[in-house]
């Protein structure tokens, strides 16, 4: 190695360290930007990531179009029978869907935004949406879907915003447990991927009776992100530890399929 | 210089691309890293002060792409993939007489290492800032798991990059770093 390139070498590290001595809003807002430049590169990588994902699932064998084929025939004739009675269930049904759209009962103000990406590090459970601050998104706002909280938001473009995902280890949120005393604190678990994640709720009493199948909320503390009663997901499993009890949760939130999510910009 | 700059622009697409690729079931649910394998073809095929500009280059955009900011904390800074892909460039340019004109096992090897030793260094980093060490088979297939899907993909990226005309080898890489 030459002196020429030990020169270099060293230009290049004081470069890197001149960015590392930069504070976490500076950062923040470094990233903010390369996300304003990235936006629509993400929004056509997720129109064509759609578009792949539709004909994917479009794609059957022959034997899978044979059986489906042979199912759909006697759904068929069961269909013919029951049509008659049908008739004013549909319409019913139809009106209670309505009636029940969550974005009505919600308590809160809600944006309905688009996951755009996921992230593809392996230590870090984040998603991009495609609202930002054009849409009065801030930082630190609780995101959800009708089944349960999804995370929080962290760095917000004009129209893009990156969620922490509560798979995330250090997306950490007070929770209590449905008809106990029993509070905690949930988070994800530590490279616990996008398939099917875990979550766990720590700082439990250790002689807490706590049963699978209990469902578990936010506990909505003084000053926190998350208001109170949001679903969080179920319990798995208890177990008990030298200090406090634990329990596995399964995410209320279906993590591996996230689509379509809400954005909670205050309460109604 | 075209080329470097398609390059760069490759490297760029790549970060946003492999957002949109699915984790691998067979690889312990492992993503599939591209842009480890771009910047070793780079580093391989530059000359040093071209190696040195792309590491900076590419460790920027990693670092605003993966930057990790939980309240007014930072898990991993601007500046240390930048630094990450510095060494490793200056690695990599140590192995180009080995590669005379270009060898795609050289790539392919390299980029498997590159690509789990740059999660490792992730990995070590976070269990710092987090301050507990946890270390179970679903951690080493995410680091390892990388690094197996760049070994199989490094030869079709290899011999796409020498599809453009004239990023091949140049005679004077052959020195390594003693030009």
């Amino acid at each position: 190695m030459t002196r020429f390139h030990l020169i270099l070498l060293a230009a290049a590290v004081a470069i890197a360290v001149i960015f590392l001595g930069l504070s976490a809003s500076t950062m923040g807002w470094w990233q903010s930007r390369f996300l304003d430049v990235s936006t629509p590169a993400l929004q056509a990588g997720s129109a064509i990531s759609g578009k792949i994902s539709k004909l994917n699932q479009g794609l059957k064998s022959l034997d899978e179009l044979e059986a489906e084929n042979a199912t759909l025939a006697a759904q068929n004739n069961e269909l013919k029978a029951t049509r008659q009675l049908t008739g004013n269930l549909e319409d019913e049904n139809r009106r209670l869907r309505a009636a029940l759209d969550y974005r009505d009962r919600s308590p809160f103000r809600l944006l309905p935004a688009q996951i755009l990406s996921r992230d593809a590090s392996s230590w870090w459970n984040t998603a991009k949406i495609n609202r930002g601050f054009a849409e009065k998104v801030d930082a630190q706002q609780p995101v959800l879907t009708a089944e349960g909280l999804v995370g929080r938001t962290t760095t917000v473009a004009k129209d893009v915003s990156i969620v922490l995902l509560l798979t995330d280890e250090n997306c950490r949120v007070a929770a209590r447990i449905e008809g106990t005393n029993e509070q905690g604190i949930v988070s994800g678990r530590r490279a616990a991927g996008n398939t099917s994640p875990e979550l766990v709720l720590n700082f439990l009493n250790r002689d807490a009776n706590i049963q699978p199948g209990m469902k578990v909320f936010t506990a909505g503390v003084s000053g926190a992100v998350f208001p109170a009663g949001i679903p969080l997901g179920t319990v798995k499993e208890f177990r008990t530890r030298e200090l406090d009890g634990q329990a596995i949760l399964e995410p209320a939130a279906d993590f591996s399929r996230l689509e379509d999510v809400f954005v909670v910009l205050g309460t109604k | 210089m075209i080329r470097a700059l398609i390059l760069a622009l490759l490297i760029y697409l790549a970060l946003i691309a492999q957002e949109f690729i699915p984790a691998v079931p067979f690889l312990g649910g492992s993503h599939i890293l591209l842009v480890p394998l771009l910047f070793v073809y780079a580093a391989l095929w530059l000359p040093f002060p071209g190696v040195l500009l792309f590491a900076l280059y590419t460790g920027l955009l990693s670092d605003l792409t993966f930057l990790h900011a939980t309240g007014d904390q930072v898990e991993i800074g601007l500046g240390w993939s930048m630094l990450f892909y510095v060494f490793l460039g200056t690695g990599l340019r140590l192995l180009q007489p080995l590669a005379p004109g270009g060898r795609w096992e050289i790539h392919c090897l390299a980029s498997g290492l590159a690509t789990s030793l740059l999660l490792l260094v992730q990995y070590l980093m976070v269990c710092l800032r987090r301050e507990s060490f946890l270390l179970d088979g679903t951690i080493l297939w995410q680091i390892l798991g990388p690094g197996l899907a760049a070994l199989l993909l490094a030869p079709a990226v290899y011999f796409f990059l020498r599809l453009f005309p004239g990023a091949r080898w140049a005679p004077r890489a052959h020195k390594g770093l003693t030009s």
